[in-house]
C-alpha cells in the first residue's frame, strides 16, 4: 500500500472496510457452523458441488437397491418356505404311495391311503398358490391371484413364465420368482396329475399304477430339490447385493460428509481466530481514530 | 520606497491574506466528512513590482505584501477519471452477482429440496413401482414424485422471472435517475461557466460536478471529460448524453414497456444526445449495463436451459413411457410434455390417472411386470447427471462473478484511496495550516503595532525636545 498522505476519512474508511470484511468472514464461519456444512450453495465449491449432487445421487440409488434386494429376499424368502413344505409333503406322498404298492394292505386301507393322498394334493395346489403381498408366487407376473387353478379335476398353471425382476444395483437384476411348472411340472405331467392318478390307482388297487406313481413323485421331488437350489443361490445372491448395497450406503454417506460437511472442531477454532482478529479490527480502530493534533493543543 | 504608510498596507494585506487562510482551513475542517468534498488550498502571491516596467515611474518598494494568489481545489483530473471507470465497472459487476448470487441461492442445490432431489425421489418411486406394479399406492406416488419435478422447476423458472421483473423495474428507475443527473450536470455546467465569467470560487460547483459525474459513471459506465468552460461532457456507449449546458436522454427502444412489463424484445437502449436523434447504444457498464446484459442474455439463457433441460427430460422419460405398457396393457403414452408458458411449466405431467403409468415391460394384457418401470428409473440416470453438470456450471459462474466482482471491489478501493489521499481533508494538516495563519496574523497585526509606535514617534514626538 502506497501511502503519501493520510486523512481522517481514509483511516475510517480503511476500518470501516476492515471491520466489514472481518464480520463477514465471521458471517461465513457462522453460516457453517449453524447449517454445519461447507457447501451451501454451488459457488461455495462448484467441483465439490457437483460430487456432492453425484454422491446424493448415488446414495439415493444405493438406498433403493437395498430396498429392491429386501423385497426380492421377501419373495424368494416365500418360496423357499414354500418349496420346503411342498418337499415335505411329497415325501409323505411316496411314504404312503411305498406303503399302498407293497401289496399287504387291504383295499380298506388302500382307499385311507387314497384319501390322504388327495389330502396332500389339496395342501399342495394351495401351497402352489402361496402369495406374497397379495402376488402368488409362482405366477410370474400374472394379474389374476392364483397360480394354479382346478378345472374338472385338472390343474393347469394359469400364471405365465415371466420373470420377476428387482435390480439389486446398478444394471444388475434378479428374477426373485419361480414360474410354477419348474416346481410342479409341466401341465398335463406336473405333480397334481401324478397325485390324481396315484390315489385313482391306490383306489384301484392297481400296484403297476402305483410303482409308476412313485416314480413320478421321486422325479417330482427331485424337480423340487433342483428349484430349491435354485432359490436358495438367488437368495445368497440378493442378499448378498443387500450387503453390498448397505456398505456402498455407508463409504457414499461419509464421503458425501467428507466433501460437504463442515469439521466441527476446525470451525470452531476458525471462528475463535475470526473473533480475535474482529476483535483486534476493533481494538485497532478504536485507538487509531481517536486521536488528532487537538488532543495535544492547549 | 514605499510611502509612509506603505508598511501598513503590507501588514493590512497579511491579515487579511491569513484570514482567508483560515477561512479556507475552517471551510476545509467543516467538510471533513463531506462526500465528494476536495480539500482547498490558498496559494500566497508575494506582492512585488509591477510586471511591466514603467518608463518615468520606478518603483522603489520592497514589496507590497502578499495576496491571495489562487484558491487551488487539491484534485487529479486524470484519478478522478479512473475512479469513474472503476466505479462504472464495480457497479456492473455487483449487480451482476448479487442477482445471480440470489438466482443460485433458490436452486437449492446442493443438500436442499431442488430439482436433484426431486429426480432422486421420482427414481426411487419408478424402483417402487418396478416392485409393486399393481399398488395403487406405489402408482400414485410416482405420478406424485413427476408432479414434484414439475414444481420443482416451474419454482426455478418463477424465481428468474420474478428476478426479471425486479430488474425491469430497476432499469425504470435506473434510467429515470440518469437523466435527471444528466439534467443536474448541464445546469451545473452553466452555472461553472458563469461563476468563472465572474470570477467567482467555483469550487462548490466542481465537487457537485464531479460527483455527479461519478454517479453517471456508477449508473451507466458513462465516460466523463472536462470541457474548456470548466464543465463536465458526459458520452455514454459512444453517444453524447451531456455537452456543456444541454442534456440528452438514456432511453428504451424496446424491451420494457412503460409499466414495467416485458415487451417480449430485448432491452434497446437509446441515446438521444442534445439535438440529435436517438442512436442505440450497446455494451453499456455500471447498473444500467448489467441489469441490461442481464435481462438480455443472462437470465433468457438461464429460463432456456430449463427449458432445454425440461425436453431432456421429457424425451428420456417419454422414449421409455411409450415402451412400456399400462395396468391394462396398453402401449404406454407419453408422461411428460414440455410448455414454458404453461403456468406451472417449462414441465408438464400429461398423465393424470395413475393406472396410465407404464410400469409394465408386457403388453397386450394386464400383468403385474415391472420391467418397463426399472427402464424408465434407469433411463432418468441421463437428464440427472446433466442437471448436476448445468449446477456446477452455473455455480462456477456465479463464483466466477463473485470473484470479478472481488477483484474489482480491491482496484476501486484502492483507486479511492488515492484519490483521498490527493483529495481528502487531514484535520491534522488543517490544524497545522491553522495555527500557522494564527502566528502569522499575530506577527503582522504586532507590525501593525510597531509601525504605530513608530508613526506616534515621528506625529507627535518629532521636535519636541523637552
Amino acid at each position: 500500500m502506497n501511502v503519501g498522505r493520510v486523512t481522517q476519512s481514509m483511516l475510517t474508511d480503511r476500518s470501516l472496510s476492515s471491520l466489514q470484511g472481518s464480520l463477514g468472514r465471521l458471517a461465513e464461519i457462522q453460516e457453517h457452523l449453524s447449517t454445519g456444512r461447507l457447501i451451501n450453495r454451488p459457488s461455495d465449491d462448484p467441483s465439490g458441488t457437483a460430487s456432492a449432487m453425484r454422491l446424493r445421487a448415488s446414495l439415493g440409488a444405493e438406498q433403493q437397491h437395498a430396498r429392491n434386494a429386501e423385497d426380492g429376499v421377501g419373495w424368494l424368502n416365500t418360496i423357499d418356505t414354500t418349496l420346503q413344505g411342498v418337499g415335505d409333503q411329497l415325501r409323505r406322498a411316496r411314504d404312503l404311495a411305498t406303503q399302498g404298492g407293497n401289496g399287504a394292505l387291504g383295499q380298506t386301507s388302500l382307499d385311507a391311503l387314497a384319501a390322504e393322498i388327495d389330502q396332500l394334493r389339496e395342501g399342495l395346489l394351495s401351497a402352489a398358490n402361496t402369495t406374497y403381498l397379495g402376488r402368488p408366487v409362482f405366477g410370474g407376473t400374472t394379474a389374476g391371484d392364483a397360480a394354479y387353478s382346478q378345472t374338472a379335476g385338472v390343474v393347469t398353471h394359469v400364471g405365465d413364465g415371466n420373470p420377476v425382476n428387482r435390480t439389486v444395483a446398478a444394471g444388475v437384476t434378479v428374477d426373485v420368482a419361480l414360474a410354477g411348472p419348474r416346481a410342479f411340472g409341466a401341465d398335463g405331467d406336473n405333480v397334481f396329475d401324478h397325485l390324481a392318478a396315484l390315489s385313482q390307482a391306490l383306489r384301484a388297487g392297481d400296484a403297476a399304477g402305483v410303482a409308476a406313481g412313485l416314480d413320478a413323485l421321486t422325479a417330482d421331488s427331485g424337480r423340487v430339490a433342483t428349484a430349491l437350489a435354485d432359490v436358495g443361490a438367488r437368495t445368497n445372491r440378493v442378499e448378498l447385493a443387500a450387503t453390498r448395497a448397505a456398505d456402498a450406503e455407508l463409504a457414499l454417506t461419509n464421503a458425501l460428509a467428507e466433501i460437504e460437511n463442515a469439521d466441527l472442531p476446525r470451525t470452531m477454532v476458525e471462528l475463535q481466530m475470526q473473533e480475535v482478529a474482529y476483535q483486534a479490527a476493533l481494538g485497532a480502530t478504536a485507538r487509531v481514530l481517536q486521536p488528532s493534533l487537538l488532543d495535544f493543543l492547549r | 520606497m514605499g510611502g509612509t504608510f506603505g508598511s501598513v498596507g503590507t501588514a493590512l494585506s497579511a491579515l487579511r491574506y491569513h484570514q482567508s487562510v483560515m477561512d479556507v482551513a475552517s471551510g476545509n475542517i467543516a467538510n471533513v466528512s463531506t462526500a465528494g468534498y476536495s480539500r482547498r488550498r490558498v496559494v500566497g502571491e508575494a506582492v512585488g513590482a509591477p510586471a511591466v516596467p514603467a518608463l518615468w515611474s520606478r518603483y522603489e518598494g520592497y514589496g507590497d505584501g502578499v495576496r491571495v494568489g489562487s484558491l487551488d481545489r487539491v484534485v487529479d483530473p486524470l484519478l478522478d477519471a479512473r475512479s469513474r471507470r472503476e466505479h462504472g465497472a464495480q457497479s456492473y459487476l455487483d449487480t451482476r452477482a448479487a442477482v445471480l448470487s440470489r438466482i443460485e441461492t433458490a436452486l437449492g442445490e446442493p443438500a436442499g429440496e431442488g430439482v436433484s432431489s426431486a429426480l432422486t425421489d421420482f427414481t426411487k418411486a419408478w424402483h417402487d413401482l418396478a416392485n409393486a406394479p399393481d399398488s395403487a399406492a406405489a402408482r400414485s406416488q410416482v405420478l406424485a414424485a413427476a408432479n414434484t419435478v414439475a414444481d420443482a422447476l416451474s419454482l426455478q423458472r418463477r424465481n428468474v422471472e420474478g428476478e426479471e421483473a425486479d430488474l425491469r423495474m430497476s432499469l425504470l428507475a435506473d434510467l429515470g435517475e440518469v437523466n435527471a443527473l444528466a439534467s443536474d450536470l448541464a445546469r451545473t455546467n452553466e452555472a461553472i461557466s458563469s461563476a468563472r465569467l465572474a470570477g467567482t470560487d467555483a469550487s462548490t460547483l466542481l465537487d457537485s460536478r464531479d460527483a455527479l459525474a461519478l454517479r453517471l459513471a456508477e449508473l451507466t459506465g458513462g465516460t466523463a471529460t472536462a470541457n474548456p468552460a470548466g464543465g463536465m461532457d458526459v458520452t455514454v456507449g459512444g453517444v453524447p448524453l451531456v455537452v456543456g449546458k444541454q442534456a440528452g436522454q438514456l432511453g428504451l427502444a424496446g424491451g420494457v414497456n412503460p409499466d414495467g412489463t416485458a415487451d417480449g424484445g430485448p432491452v434497446a437502449l437509446t441515446v438521444t444526445p442534445p439535438g440529435g436523434a436517438a442512436t442505440a447504444v450497446t455494451g453499456l457498464r455500471g447498473e444500467v449495463g448489467a441489469t441490461a446484459d442481464l435481462l438480455t442474455t443472462t437470465l433468457p439463457g438461464q429460463r432456456a436451459a430449463l427449458t432445454t433441460f425440461a425436453q431432456e427430460l421429457a424425451d428420456a422419460v417419454n422414449a421409455a413411457h411409450q415402451g412400456g405398457y399400462d395396468a391394462n396393457g396398453a402401449a404406454g403414452q407419453p408422461l411428460l410434455g414440455v410448455d414454458p408458458a404453461a403456468p406451472g411449466g417449462p414441465l408438464v405431467v400429461l398423465v393424470t390417472d395413475p393406472q396410465q403409468l407404464a410400469a409394465s415391460g408386457i403388453g397386450g394384457a394386464a400383468n403385474r411386470d415391472g420391467g418397463n418401470a426399472s427402464a424408465l428409473a434407469a433411463a432418468l440416470a441421463g437428464p440427472t447427471a446433466s442437471y448436476q453438470r448445468a449446477v456446477t456450471v452455473f455455480g462456477t459462474d456465479v463464483a466466477s462473478a463473485r470473484r470479478v466482482a472481488d477483484n474489482q471491489r480491491t482496484l476501486t478501493s484502492q483507486v479511492d484511496g488515492a484519490r483521498e489521499q490527493l483529495a481528502g481533508v487531514s484535520i491534522d494538516e488543517e490544524m497545522v495550516t491553522m495555527m500557522q495563519a494564527q502566528r502569522a496574523y499575530e506577527a503582522a497585526a504586532r507590525v501593525m503595532t510597531t509601525l504605530d509606535s513608530v508613526l506616534d514617534t515621528l506625529i507627535n514626538r518629532t521636535g519636541v525636545t523637552r
